[in-house]
């Protein structure tokens, strides 16, 4: 770790014309984090990532990299790397010219780039594949190759924008495990972008949720997970999804919403606090989630039973919400403690 | 699988025709060049005779010798196309990726200069260039011919530079590459096909241009498409030399279109599927 990487969002605000993409964005990342920007399509995560590489300019507000303002400076002043949902590999060079352009733009000499580009290309594994164009890539390598491009200078920060998404399940788990194990050993400041609560909860050391522009809670994964500010990170973080309660049952409790997380339902097929009918069972092997239909709420109820639980579709069964596990809402849909 | 053969069997017979209608005036170029003053003017047309390149040697090196007026247009050409590309490649890459008010016009004013009837703005030309004193001049001949080539070549331009992810541009600038270098390192490279395919059209143009040349030069000027009249005057025809004119002045389009043909046939699908690119 080189001490480098410091950031600070203050009151980032970003207009595309009358429409306010982010509405006042503050957090800070601390050097060598793994931090996600996690939120749905249209929450401003992008554009956070875009402004803090210097590729758009905010409205109003100030980015702060290292103790220095770099509000008004350019992508190219900034010592920052990115990997872009494309890749936006340069088609017209090898791999080894791709890796080594960030360092020509350095003025780097033949001699010290050729060592680098051999080093950085063995880190992320493709330094058999030096000599190929990126149109004789697969989808992974091309991966690859754009995180090779970005280790290889050595900046302050990675900023990653949804890197995984255009990759298969199967390879995306894998390459999920090789950023991680990069983070590890580079401990460099990686600011990353998802919309996969999953890639942010399983990678990152602090998480930022944005919702419509605006920071709806930043904590560390286990943070959101068992203190969620509001009812949207409760319902967003955490797979399944936690079980949000409106109406009579919530007034039991003095409150306008409760939640309740799948995992933390007592279930029974004799006795508990609210009645329920099977609607779905699904068996994963390890788990069997049940969709419950019950008449204390609109939407069925996710309830996690253990693996091998035997209920069918039609059954009733009961259910009883561990009371210091339960999340209580204002109206406002704000966490009352 | 016999359907598909004579749709097969079809389309050859088509083509065939089409192409022998396009290879026969130089087919007949090439024949008559090769002939001598009688068998040209024979009646039937003689397909076997003993050929000659008598022609070629009178047109060449003869009195009437065209190799001055082969130097014209290629002045000509080469100085439009030259001129051309200078600009049209900066204008087309800032008009497909800068927001410039007005873009949104340009493809339809430049469509609008390639619709134009050349007879009707030839006066207005003819004036202009008498008017600042480059009447018959190389200068006088490329700004004309500068005041086509350039809309449609900035035209043809836009579309492969707007091929070009925006992504590309901003890696670079992430990588730390000025705006400059990246259009020198990150996107020229990857629209040379459309440059070369652009330079062909720019350069046939201009070498194959015979109305405005005839109009507005002709005396110190003289490229080769106006040259070709010295065979033709009231008295005769000397069919022969005209041939071997016409097969010399084609070289350098033949040569240049398989040079570029990797590049050109990609361009023309390039622009069929995209119908001009313009946003």
């Amino acid at each position: 770790m080189n001490g480098l990487g410091k950031v600070r969002f203050e009151d980032v605000v970003k207009m595309h014309g009358s429409f306010a993409a982010l509405k006042g964005v503050d957090f800070e990342i601390e050097p060598g984090e793994f931090f996600a920007l996690l939120g749905p399509s249209g929450s401003g995560k992008s554009t956070t990532l875009r402004i803090l590489a210097g590729l758009d300019m905010p409205t109003r507000g100030r980015v702060v990299l290292d103790d220095q303002d770099v509000t008004a400076q350019d992508a190219r002043e900034r010592d920052v790397a990115m990997v872009f949902q494309s890749y936006a590999l340069y088609p017209h060079m090898t791999v080894a010219q791709n890796i080594a352009f960030p360092l020509e733009m350095e003025k780097k000499s033949k001699a010290e780039i050729e060592p680098l580009v051999r080093e950085a290309a063995r880190k992320v594994r493709i330094d058999h594949l030096l000599d190929r164009r990126p149109g004789q890539l697969s989808g992974g390598q091309r991966q690859r190759v754009a995180i090779g491009r970005a280790i290889v200078r050595e900046p302050a920060a990675f900023l990653f924008d949804e890197p995984l998404s255009n990759l298969d399940a199967a390879l995306r788990v894998g390459m999920r495990l090789e950023i991680s194990e990069l983070h590890q050993r580079l401990k460099t400041t990686m600011v990353y972008v998802t919309h996969d609560q999953v890639e942010a909860m399983t990678m990152a050391d602090k998480i930022v949720v944005l919702r419509a522009g605006k920071v709806e809670q930043v904590g560390s994964p286990l943070d959101l997970y068992t203190a969620p500010q509001n009812t949207f990170v409760a319902g967003f973080i955490g797979s399944p999804k936690m079980n949000l309660v409106t109406g009579a049952e919530a007034q039991r409790y003095g409150v306008e919403t409760i939640g309740i997380r799948p995992e933390h339902v007592t279930l029974s097929t004799t006795e508990g606090a609210w009645t329920g009918t099977v609607k779905v069972a699904e068996h994963l092997g390890s788990d069997t989630f049940l969709h419950v239909e019950s008449p204390i709420h609109h939407e069925p109820l996710t309830v996690r039973a253990g693996g091998e639980f035997p209920v069918h579709h039609g059954d009733t069964v009961y259910l009883t919400p561990q009371e210091d596990k339960l999340h209580r809402f204002d109206g406002q849909g704000l966490a009352i403690r | 699988m016999k359907t598909k053969h004579l749709r097969a069997i079809g389309l050859l017979i088509v083509t065939g025709i089409f192409i022998l209608a396009w290879v026969f005036p130089i087919f007949w170029s090439v024949l008559n060049s090769l002939k001598n003053e009688q068998d040209v003017l024979a009646y039937p047309p003689k397909l076997f005779f003993e050929p000659t390149l008598a022609a070629y040697r009178s047109v060449l090196f003869g009195p009437q010798s065209i190799l001055p007026n082969l130097w014209s247009s290629f002045v000509i050409s080469a100085g439009t196309t030259v001129l051309t590309m200078a600009i049209a490649i900066p204008a087309a890459y800032a008009l497909a990726r800068l927001r410039v008010p007005g873009s949104r016009w340009a493809g339809f004013y430049v469509l609008a200069t390639q619709m134009l009837p050349p007879v009707g703005i030839i006066i207005p030309y003819f004036l202009i260039l008498r008017n600042i004193g480059w009447m018959d001049t190389y200068q006088g001949i490329i700004l004309i011919y500068l005041s086509f080539s350039l809309p449609f070549a900035i035209w043809l331009m836009v579309s492969y530079f707007e091929d070009i992810p925006f992504e590309m541009e901003e890696a670079a600038a992430v990588d730390g590459a000025s705006r400059l270098t990246t259009l020198r390192r990150i996107i020229l490279p990857q629209v040379q096909g459309g440059i070369a395919v652009t330079i062909v059209f720019v350069f046939l143009n201009a070498w194959n241009e015979f109305l405005f040349a005839v109009v507005l030069s002709g005396n110190t000027v003289r490229p080769v498409t106006i040259a070709m009249f010295n065979f033709v005057s009231v008295e005769q025809t000397l069919w022969t030399q005209l041939a071997a004119v016409s097969v010399i002045a084609m070289l350098p389009v033949v040569i240049l279109g398989i040079l570029a043909q990797k590049h050109i046939v990609k361009g023309l699908t390039v622009g069929a599927v995209k119908g001009g690119g313009r946003r």
